[in-house]
């Protein structure tokens, strides 16, 4: 981990790094198992279990491609919610014939609630008052471990390995080598406490409240949330990155993310939302096939 | 191109003939069950503008229901009250917003859901097909039931003008209030937006994603399952819901949605028997349905049908 951005923390790098230690000192200790109620005709999935530090298990999903690999692979990183998606809901499951799929469930999240139970809303201040006990440190290294895991999979084309999600894609595509391709929708982590304050809606809307019942606690929560901020891991990311803004005017528009997309060391290309799931998910699904040397995306059925 | 999307698409679900005759037992084995409403303040979402409480609530099999209730601090004499209904697998928001705006106003999570799922957690993917062939143990006769009776605990609340109640969702949270305005007479208009839960069986050939495919994977392992299946779920469509419903009634549909598709969605508007309702179609838009320009519309909405007709 390296960072050469003026906000980020004097300690960013070794406070990341001791995270990475831990996690090194923590075995996997992967246990596949088949989910043959999700197989098809042109796909098999797992259940995989793994830990993470703590130390902590976590459940992911795992979808296998029918016929000979290696495959090119899409990791889900968590997304903020508690429920972890086979693939993301509106994908057409079709992909996971061209695709080995692999969808995380962090520490807290459903079916890796276990002793730790998530909230929603309440998991983004969890422990926001001291960097070490921050929830959200913990998720990082579970998405670090989660890529580990897919990269360990001999199916998959290493050439060729995407990961798909909000903040936690960019944090996992930074803390570990790996991710050739990136499409990330920043949501959480980028001036936070700053967004919050122009924001109404939760997730933003937790720092408000927790600023409301704990205002002396204001200054420790920019502390904590300085290791977090996506600046500060842009430059270590390498891949070939889409990066999903807002739309024009809204909080995390193409202008609020030009710091995150200028230190980013891979080619970035910056999308601006058109306030439609659907243009913005064929953008999304047009970039992949094109990176990946596909003729055509896969698409669901009304986006045809 | 994307398809051209029939506006006279019809479902091909058939309304069972005992269809009110069902859900009237349903009903009678609720009203046995006391509601037992407990509002717990919640100082962490409490602000000098609003008040936020957890509610939480006993419903059908005696399972323990949360919610969230927000209502303004200033007021004056009764409030209008709104019901907020959950997405499938997303948790219910904290509806501040529409406190903000005068309401009181509850999002209910029903079983299963985060905080209601100590007693119930099929859980995602799984809600959607747990006992999927007995529509007298089927996830959603539940389910129903505890967004249902959020109009209950309205009614329980002193502030709250029994007679401008309106509810409102989107996705599964449309579905539901598809159900909730057809079963409960309180509920004075209706805000139904990409609508889930309507046209099951249309729906797994139209789409093939989660959370419909769901129904897919089950029929895939279990293809002698599919007559007690289709037969089941034909008292939990949206679709045998809608000509129930009397109130006012808007719906926005996304002719790209991916999720629900908007063939669906056509043929529950078709099917709604309220003699005021409107259809709001986007094109060029996905399972969000429009919302970012739609939200305005759902606002004028209810401020004509609750808010208006409190003055």
């Amino acid at each position: 981990m390296t960072n050469a951005t003026a906000t980020a923390p004097a300690d960013f790098a070794a406070y990341w790094q001791r995270a990475l230690d831990e996690l090194a000192h923590t075995p996997a200790a992967p246990e596949v198992s088949p989910l043959p109620i999700r197989d098809t005709d042109y796909a098999t999935m797992y259940v995989v279990k793994l830990t993470s530090i703590g130390p902590y298990r976590l459940f992911a999903y795992l979808s296998i491609p029918r016929g000979e690999g290696p495959f090119p692979a899409i990791y889900f990183t968590p997304k903020y919610q508690s429920v972890p998606e086979p693939i993301p809901q509106g994908s057409p499951n079709y992909l996971r014939s061209r695709f080995a799929t692999f969808a995380l469930a962090a520490r807290g999240q459903r079916n890796a609630d276990s002793p730790y139970a998530a909230q929603f809303p309440g998991l983004l201040t969890d422990g926001i008052h001291d960097p070490q006990a921050y929830i959200f440190r913990g998720i990082a290294a579970d998405s670090a471990r989660g890529l580990e895991y897919l990269l360990s999979r001999p199916e998959v084309d290493a050439a060729r390995v995407a990961a798909i999600g909000n903040d936690i894609a960019l944090i996992a595509a930074a803390l570990r080598q790996g991710v050739t391709h990136l499409i990330a929708t920043p949501a959480l982590f980028v001036d936070t406490a700053d967004l919050a304050a122009q924001a109404s809606d939760y997730p933003l809307e937790e720092i408000n409240d927790y600023l409301n019942l704990y205002p002396d606690r204001a200054a420790a929560l920019r502390e904590t949330l300085a290791y977090f901020d996506l600046s500060g891991f842009a430059d270590s990311v390498s891949a070939a990155t889409l990066l999903m803004a807002g739309a024009s005017g809204s909080l995390l528009d193409a202008n609020r993310l030009s710091a995150v997309s200028a230190a980013i060391k891979g080619d970035v290309s910056v999308y601006e939302s058109q306030s439609s799931s659907y243009k913005d998910g064929m953008r999304a699904e047009q970039w992949l096939a094109d990176q990946f040397g596909f003729a055509e995306p896969i698409l669901p059925e009304h986006w045809q | 191109m994307p398809r051209t999307i029939p506006s006279d698409y019809r479902c091909s679900v058939q309304k069972p003939a005992d269809f009110d005759d069902f859900w009237n037992a349903v009903l009678a084995d609720a009203a046995r069950i006391p509601l037992n409403a407990e509002s717990a303040p919640d100082p962490l979402r409490t602000s000098d503008e609003l008040e936020t409480f957890q509610v939480f609530y006993d419903s059908l099999d005696d399972i323990r229901i949360a919610a969230w209730y927000c209502v303004p601090r200033e007021r004056q004499g009764k409030l209008p009250a709104m019901v907020f209904l959950p997405g499938y697998q997303s948790d219910p928001a904290v509806p501040k917003d529409w406190a903000r705006r005068g309401y009181a106003a509850i999002a209910a999570a029903p079983r299963g859901k985060l905080r209601s799922n100590a007693q119930f957690n099929p859980g995602y993917p799984n809600l959607l097909t747990h006992n999927i062939t007995d529509r007298n143990t089927y996830s959603y006769r539940g389910f129903y039931v505890d967004a249902w009776r959020c109009v209950d605990y309205l009614l329980s609340r002193p502030e709250v003008d029994p007679d401008r109640i309106g509810v409102a969702g989107s996705s599964q949270g449309g579905g539901l209030s598809v159900t909730a305005a057809a079963m409960r007479p309180e509920v004075k208009a209706a805000s139904i937006g990409a609508p889930y839960l309507c046209g099951y069986m249309d729906a797994i050939a139209l789409t093939h994603t989660y959370p419909y495919q769901e129904i897919n994977d089950y029929l895939r392992l279990y293809p002698e399952s599919r007559a007690d299946v289709e037969r089941a779920l034909a008292y939990f469509d949206g679709v045998s819901f809608a000509d129930r419903i009397t109130c006012p009634a808007i719906v926005n549909i996304g002719l790209q949605d991916n999720v629900c598709p908007p063939e669906t969605g056509y043929a529950l508007f078709n099917a709604i028997a309220s003699e005021d309702k409107r259809l709001y179609a986007y094109d060029g838009h996905g399972h969000e349905a429009g919302r970012y320009k739609h939200n305005a519309v759902i606002a004028d909405f209810f401020r004509k049908h609750l808010q208006d007709a409190g003055d």
